[in-house]
């Protein structure tokens, strides 16, 4: 028996080395390299010096840092609001009617489709003259015109807004899945109990899409703090800063300006947060649990 | 509540919501459709009076469409089989294998998953640019080659695979490597095909990294060729519209008409 384990470590081993080999070098090592990095002023200008915790001093006193920081947090508010709206449409198309996997398909489509196509039709339907101005105005909803991307107070919440229209056909297909997995049984026997649609809900549905909804906000609240495509194409930051997001703030530094160092300790104090955001998921879901996989 | 009420109220929320999530697209069919007409003309030109195809033989002619479409189908290919290959080799041993070592894999799996990309970005950039890749579409490929993603959905897989079928290949005496080709892997075309087309839609989409790697603008995917379209013609929306139609319609075509497998895929990446 021990020898057969062995032998199957070393098949093992042999069967994931290529695998592990790019993930090595392509996830783990940016991990690993980010930390002497960000202990150096390395950029490919200038020679690269060792400067200790200075680039971490330095970020603590960089007002757009904290700024973008502080926007990455509000982006997460929108976690909740796609958990919301998912789980409703994942009941609305979980119903036996006659051509709703039309609609599940016609949902997923903003999904399937790139954050550049997306970006630039939203970036035309918000303009000062585009067809959200003219809707809200025909129906009486505004009285001007707002030029919604290019306003400081509107431009977070509407880089906000597409990134949830984007992601709602993702969230809905993964709560529809366990949806079904919900035997119509317990349906029944809370309805001869008297539950109404609300109740059923209440007691029935969410409690037994807990593992989902642990699964659906622990990647929509690292997918928040990472957002990047839609801002970087539609606001670039702007205007002023802000919409400006950590990954766009640490991009501008990395892959603009070139200060690796700098963006390295940048990208390492946001990867810090992103953990401390995950645990504390985890905690608020204590009862819930991901199975992995 | 009679049962073709409920049936109708249900529709009505489907057709709203459908209008929410398709609206933006159609409307963009209809710009694509309408030469000359400014999208922000006063009021804006929502339905086409009349259907002319003049902005995508014009933006056709203007940008090289097809060689971005190689370029993005030589991309997606190359993606498309290192994530086959290299998770079905990684995922298969964490699915069947009992060997030292398998929790410390599983954890260092869960713990990439909080690296912003941004910062991976940049060492990527450093660490392709030592390989000498930079400009390549090898460069555009590798630091997605292979995603974690993908190992856990292979594996739950190949989880669901009866024991008997490695025992009784074993029992004729066929290695390891002969049991997964030619026993294993038939039985995995299911997942492999989600693999598959979630990886077709990510690098047929992607476009940041693509700008990052390359420096000659003609070697770009459809995806970065747009915005150096709307970069340069951001006054010609008729061909812009067009030009993102023109990207957009190949993958929604293709998850039209995978889309079964590709719900069923999803819905397996998590199981409660």
């Amino acid at each position: 028996m021990y020898k057969g384990i062995r032998s199957e470590t070393f098949t093992a081993w042999a069967f994931m080395a290529p695998g592990l080999l790019f993930l090595a070098v392509f996830t783990f090592w940016p991990i690993i390299y980010g930390i002497p990095l960000s202990l150096t002023d390395y950029s490919v200008i200038t020679e690269t010096h060792y400067v200790g915790l200075d680039n971490f001093a330095r970020a603590f006193q960089d007002s757009n840092f904290l700024i973008s920081l502080w926007n990455s947090l509000v982006y997460v508010l929108i976690v909740p609001v796609i958990q919301i709206l998912s789980i409703l449409m994942a009941i609305l198309v979980n119903s036996k009617i006659p051509g709703v996997k039309m609609f599940r398909a016609a949902y997923y489509i903003p999904v399937v489709t790139s954050m550049v196509a997306v970006a630039l039709i939203w970036s035309w339907l918000l303009g000062n003259n585009g067809v959200v101005n003219y809707l809200l105005l025909k129906v009486g909803i505004l009285s001007e015109q707002v030029s919604w991307l290019s306003t400081s107070s509107t431009a977070l919440y509407v880089l906000m807004f597409i990134t949830m229209w984007k992601g709602l056909g993702y969230y809905m297909m993964l709560y529809l899945a366990g949806l079904q997995g919900i035997p119509t049984d317990l349906y029944e026997a809370a309805r001869v109990d008297g539950a109404g649609p609300v109740r059923l809900i209440v007691h029935v549905t969410l409690p037994l899409l807990r593992p989902h909804i642990l699964f659906c906000t622990l990647i929509s609240v690292m997918g928040a703090i990472r957002v990047f495509d839609e801002v970087y194409i539609l606001t670039k930051g702007g205007p002023g800063t802000s919409t400006l997001t950590s990954s766009v703030y640490i991009f501008q530094k990395g892959l603009e300006q070139f200060n690796f160092g700098y963006a390295s300790a940048l990208g390492l104090i946001v990867s810090v947060l992103v953990g401390a955001l995950s645990l504390l998921v985890f905690r608020l879901n204590r009862r819930g649990g991901v199975n992995s996989y | 509540m009679p049962r073709s009420l409920r049936y109708l109220i249900n529709y009505v929320l489907l057709i709203l919501l459908a209008l929410f999530m398709m609206g933006p697209f159609l409307w963009l069919l209809s710009v694509s459709l309408m030469p000359g007409r400014n999208v922000f003309a006063n009021p804006p030109a929502i339905l086409p009076t009349f259907i002319d195809f003049e902005n995508y033989v014009q933006v056709w002619n203007f940008m090289d469409f097809p060689r971005y479409i190689l370029n993005t189908v030589v991309i997606t290919l190359l993606g498309v089989a290192f994530n086959i290959l290299l998770s079905c080799l990684t995922a298969y041993p964490l699915a069947v294998f009992r060997f030292k070592g398998r929790n410390l894999v599983f954890t260092l799996l869960i713990s990439t998953m909080i690296i912003p990309s941004a910062t991976a970005m940049i060492v990527h950039y450093l660490t392709i640019q030592a390989f000498g890749l930079g400009n390549t579409f090898l460069g555009v490929v590798l630091p997605a080659a292979v995603s974690v993603f993908n190992i856990f959905l292979m594996r739950q897989t190949f989880l669901g695979i009866p024991a008997d079928i490695r025992d009784s290949g074993k029992m004729d005496g066929a290695s390891e490597l002969r049991i997964f080709i030619q026993l294993v892997m038939p039985l995995v075309k299911p997942g492999i095909a989600v693999i598959g087309l979630l990886e077709v839609m990510a690098f047929w989409n992607n476009f940041l990294w693509p700008i990052v790697v390359l420096d000659d603008p003609q070697k770009y995917p459809l995806a970065a060729a747009l915005t150096y379209l709307n970069g340069q013609f951001s006054y010609n929306f008729g061909w812009i519209a067009a030009g993102t139609m023109i990207s957009v319609l190949p993958i929604i075509i293709v998850f039209l008409f995978t889309q079964k497998y590709y719900m069923e895929g999803i819905a397996g990446a998590i199981k409660g």
